[in-house]
């Protein structure tokens, strides 16, 4: 198994990043941000899982973005799992400083046949930190990639969580918490695309908006023309606290055939006012009240992540972003 | 001792007038009933003490020991001493019913003085045992898939462990068979004494076999008609609040009445 940065990658590895950088997952030539992304990489990390290999244990990271002097952060994740491996992994992305810098990030994981990734993040970048996250599944036949991702960042973003399920029988779970506070505005694009027959593509996704932020959440279920036996389904909801912040949940299902099934919810809704008014009647304070309610919002999402420990931290960071979210109001 | 007074209480409710005048003086070691008919203001009466942001009060006051909470968000009143047991309590997802008992008592403690973990385990299972309630309640959450009955024994769970000056039952006996109806009523016994005092709604006399009341109270139009001792009840069983009405010469007309 190799786990090193980019510069060992580069150095000891080249012909397997040559084979895997931007190759199969994201092209280099998509468009400018990928294209920049190639032109200005700094760091990254390097994972490879060889055939018939099961790590039990995740692998713990944390990516510290620098911001206290003006550079731009660009950074590359490649998990590579062979043949019937296992992996999981947990990333942690925080900011130290608060110069306004940018951050391009990419994370491409190729999963092999048969291979199961879990992939976890807990993504907590600075205020000033605009941001483009990038993170694509490549799955052949019968891997499975489950993604839990909690977006706790405190500047604008856009995430872009794609799987593309080219593999048949492959599947992709993938599940999204969000909270925007402040005036920050997150986009959240998370695509599914059914490409070998039998594919699996689940998409669920819970967000809450505080304050003046924004929140949208954009589903996406693609079943090529082909994928045969195929299954799409996306759930997407955005609980909104204050009046002034603004959430959609747009759901985009694009179907070319027909032997296949698809789905899709979606809401943007208030906070349940009889749910508050029970909570307070019993002397918990509105703010209190409101974090009880947001945790029940948030459970069915939490409660799917597949590690109990990444589920606990995740409640923690969470409470947290919450906290600091209702001091700005 | 603490005292609870509703004076000339008008409240709506989408512009509609439904409380008219409510007076009402109650101290704590008293257990006072609120009867009559169905769509009377007794819910109504309840909510708009509690704070329900629904309920408007247009006139009149609700004195907790002399000062007026109506100015005050529902939370605070609670922390003053309210306790409103719901007829039709909601359900919160992700939230244990333990972790949530805990945090209503904490709430009403110093931050640098929260109840003890086991302290508090042991008083959640004696009380608990007292209601008939299995251990796997604490850790269900708060009133998810709860059976009708069993979110009324949570009421009363929540009532004994929050230990309030004033709670104010709103039929708490409806849907209740008569063993649950037992159950509910020995929580509500074990918390008599000097230092509490309840307000209990019902239509029917037979709660009140259970928990006997000092006063009992009839409501109609908005407005209380009638006082009396537990002997008042007995009458509204047998005569009906037709009876009651017709002899006070009100002119009420009553939902559940022919036309």
């Amino acid at each position: 198994m190799i786990i090193c940065d980019w510069q060992t990658a580069l150095e000891q590895h080249s012909d397997l990043v040559q084979k895997y950088f931007m190759q199969k997952a994201v092209k280099y030539d998509e468009d400018l941000l990928t294209a920049q992304h190639v032109a200005n990489l700094t760091s990254g990390l390097f994972v490879y899982v060889p055939k018939n290999t099961v790590v039990k244990e995740p692998l713990t990271t944390y990516f510290v973005q620098d911001a206290t002097t003006k550079a731009d952060y660009v950074h590359h994740v490649i998990i590579v799992t062979e043949k019937n491996s296992e992996f999981s992994y947990l990333e942690n992305l925080t900011t130290v400083g608060s110069e306004k810098t940018t951050a391009n990030i990419i994370v491409e994981v190729i999963a092999g046949v048969d291979s199961h990734v879990k992939f976890a993040s807990v993504d907590r970048l600075g205020t000033n930190t605009t941001t483009y996250l990038n993170r694509r599944g490549h799955l052949e036949d019968n891997a499975k990639i489950d993604w839990s991702m909690g977006m706790m960042n405190d500047g604008n973003i856009v995430g872009d969580f794609d799987s593309d399920l080219v593999g048949n029988g492959s599947h992709s779970e993938v599940k999204v918490v969000a909270i925007s506070t402040g005036k920050q505005v997150q986009g959240i694009d998370t695509r599914v695309t059914n490409i070998g027959r039998h594919t699996i593509g689940h998409i669920l996704q819970h967000g809450v908006i505080l304050s003046r932020s924004t929140l949208t959440f954009n589903g996406i279920g693609h079943i090529i023309k082909g994928a045969k036996g195929s299954d799409a389904q996306q759930e997407s909801r955005v609980l909104m606290l204050s009046t002034k912040a603004k959430g959609d949940a747009n759901p985009i299902l694009l179907i070319d055939d027909n032997d296949v099934t698809a789905g899709h919810a979606a809401s943007v809704g208030r906070v349940n006012q009889e749910q508050l008014y029970y909570l307070m009647s019993r002397g918990l304070p509105k703010k209190v009240a409101e974090r009880l309610v947001i945790r029940g919002f948030l459970g069915p999402v939490l409660a799917a992540i597949p590690s109990k420990k990444i589920e606990e931290q995740l409640k923690v960071t969470i409470e947290r972003k919450l906290v600091d979210g209702q001091t700005d109001e | 001792m603490s005292t609870l007074e509703i004076k000339d209480l008008h409240v709506s409710i989408e512009g509609k007038n439904i409380l008219k005048g409510v007076n009402l003086t109650m101290k704590t070691g008293e257990i006072h009933a609120i009867m009559g008919p169905n769509g009377t203001g007794k819910s109504t009466l309840s909510e708009a003490i509690m704070g329900h942001p629904a309920y408007k009060v247009t006139k009149g006051e609700v004195l907790l020991n002399g000062e007026n909470i109506l100015d005050l968000p529902v939370d605070e009143r609670a922390r003053a001493g309210l306790f409103l047991a719901m007829q039709y309590p909601a359900e919160i997802p992700g939230v244990t019913n333990a972790e949530f008992i805990r945090g209503a008592i904490n709430a009403r403690r110093p931050e640098d003085d929260a109840i003890s973990i086991k302290n508090f385990l042991k008083q959640l299972d004696e009380t608990m045992s007292v209601l008939d309630m299995t251990e796997e309640m604490a850790d269900r959450y708060l009133n998810e898939g709860f059976s009708g009955g069993e979110k009324k024994r949570n009421e009363i769970l929540q009532l004994m462990m929050i230990k309030p000056k004033f709670a104010i039952l709103d039929e708490i006996d409806s849907g209740l068979d008569i063993d649950a109806l037992k159950v509910v009523s020995r929580g509500v016994n074990k918390m008599r004494g000097p230092e509490f005092g309840s307000l209990i709604i019902t239509h029917y006399q037979r709660l009140l076999n259970y928990i006997v009341p000092d006063v009992v109270h009839v409501m109609m139009g908005g407005r209380i008609v009638e006082q009396g001792g537990p002997e008042l009840a007995k009458r509204l069983e047998d005569e009906g609040y037709a009876g009651i009405r017709d002899e006070l010469g009100l002119d009420i007309k009553l939902v559940d009445e022919d036309a």
